[in-house]
C-alpha cells in the first residue's frame, strides 16, 4: 500500500471512530480501533477517542475508574494487537 | 521524533492537570461538540425526513389518536384535579414544574446505564434532579450538568440505591439497581408480597416505581428476595421529565 494511500485510509479510518464516538456506537469504535492498531504505526488517537467517549458518556465525578473506562480499553487493545502483531510479524 | 514525543507527553500532562483540577471543562466542551450531531440524530429518528404524504398521513393519524386520548384522559383528569384539590385542603398541594427533555443517548448505547438528557444549565437543572419517565415513573437522578446538556444515573444501575415502598402494605426496603431497568430488594419473609404488586416511591403523592415481578423465598433465610422493574421500558425512552426543584429548592 503506498504511503498516500495508506495516509487516505488513516484519516478514513479515524472519521469512522469519530462518528462512532460522538454517537456511543461503542460496539463499531472498538473493532475499528483494533482494525486501526493493527494496520498503522502509532495509532495513539485511539486513546484520543476513548477518552472523548469516556467524556461524553461517562467521567461522572463519584464513579471512580469506571468512568474511564474507554480510555482503559483502548489503551488494552493497542497493547494486545501491536503485541500480537509483533508476535506474528516475527 | 523525540520532539513528537515531547509534545504528546505535554499534551497528556495538561489534559490531566486539566481534568483533576477542573473535572467540568473537557465533559463540557466534548458535549458542546457533539450535541449538534445528537440533535441531528434526534430530529432523524422524529421523523425529520419524511415525505410531505408521509408526514400530512401521520399528521391525520396522530390527530385522530389525540382526540381518542383526550376523551380517555377527561376522567383522568377530573380524578387528577379532585387529588390535588384534597391535597390542598390538606395544605399539601403539588406545584412540582416539570421540565420536558428528550433523551439523545440511552441504553445499552450509553455503555455506562445511564441517560444522556438535552436540557442541561441552561433549564436550570441541578445534579441531585430527579427523573421521571412518562407516566410518573421515577427512573433516576442527575448526575453531571454540561451548558445544553445533563447525564442521568437510572436507579437501576448497578451499585445504585433507593428506598421504595412495596406492596399493599407499604413495606419499607431499599432497592438494589441490577441493570437494564431491574431491582432487587430484601423483605422480612412474613411480610405478603406477591407477583404483580406495585412498588412506589415514598413520599405523599407516591410514584410509580414498579411491578414485582417475582420472589424468591428460601425456607432457610429470614428474608425473601423481590425482584421487581420498572413500568416503563428504558430502552425505549425519547422523553422525560426533570424535577427541576428537588436540589434548586434545597439549596
Amino acid at each position: 500500500m503506498s504511503t498516500n494511500v495508506k495516509r487516505a485510509f488513516r484519516i478514513f479510518v479515524d472519521i469512522a471512530i469519530g462518528i462512532s464516538v460522538i454517537f456511543g456506537w461503542w460496539f463499531l469504535a472498538i473493532p475499528l480501533s483494533a482494525v486501526g492498531a493493527w494496520a498503522f504505526s502509532y495509532f495513539l488517537e485511539a486513546i484520543a477517542f476513548g477518552f472523548i467517549f469516556d467524556l461524553l458518556f461517562g467521567a461522572v465525578p463519584g464513579m471512580g475508574l469506571a468512568a474511564y473506562s474507554g480510555t482503559i480499553a483502548t489503551i488494552i487493545i493497542l497493547v494486545i494487537v501491536v503485541g500480537s502483531r509483533k508476535v506474528l510479524r516475527k | 521524533m523525540r520532539i513528537i514525543i515531547a509534545v504528546c507527553a505535554v499534551i497528556v500532562i495538561v489534559a490531566v492537570a486539566l481534568q483533576y483540577f477542573r473535572p467540568g471543562f473537557f465533559p463540557s466542551l466534548a458535549s458542546s461538540v457533539a450535541a449538534p450531531f445528537w440533535r441531528a440524530e434526534l430530529s432523524i429518528q422524529l421523523g425529520s425526513l419524511l415525505t410531505n404524504s408521509e408526514l400530512l398521513s401521520e399528521n391525520e393519524y396522530l390527530k385522530r389518536e389525540l382526540a381518542d386520548l383526550k376523551v380517555i384522559s377527561q376522567s383522568a383528569t377530573t380524578i387528577e384535579a379532585e387529588n390535588e384539590e384534597l391535597k390542598s385542603m390538606m395544605g399539601r398541594g403539588s406545584t412540582t414544574p416539570y421540565t420536558l427533555a428528550a433523551v439523545l443517548m440511552k441504553p445499552p448505547l450509553s455503555s455506562y446505564d445511564e441517560i444522556l438528557v438535552d436540557i442541561g444549565a441552561d433549564h436550570d437543572v441541578a445534579v441531585g434532579d430527579s427523573i421521571f419517565a412518562p407516566g410518573n415513573v421515577l427512573i433516576g437522578k442527575i448526575s453531571a450538568v454540561e451548558g445544553q446538556t445533563s447525564k442521568a444515573v437510572l436507579f437501576s444501575s448497578p451499585g445504585q440505591r433507593y428506598e421504595v415502598e412495596v406492596g399493599a402494605k407499604h413495606a419499607p426496603a431499599v432497592a438494589y439497581g441490577r441493570g437494564g431497568g431491574q431491582y432487587q430488594a430484601q423483605l422480612p419473609r412474613d411480610i405478603d408480597v406477591k407477583e404483580g404488586d406495585f412498588v412506589l416511591s415514598p413520599s405523599i403523592s407516591a410514584k410509580p416505581f414498579g411491578f414485582v415481578s417475582s420472589v424468591e423465598t428460601d425456607p432457610a433465610q429470614p428474608f425473601e428476595t423481590v425482584l421487581f422493574a420498572s413500568p416503563v421500558n428504558i430502552y425505549e425512552l425519547r422523553w422525560v421529565l426533570v424535577d427541576t426543584t428537588t436540589m434548586n429548592a434545597t439549596e
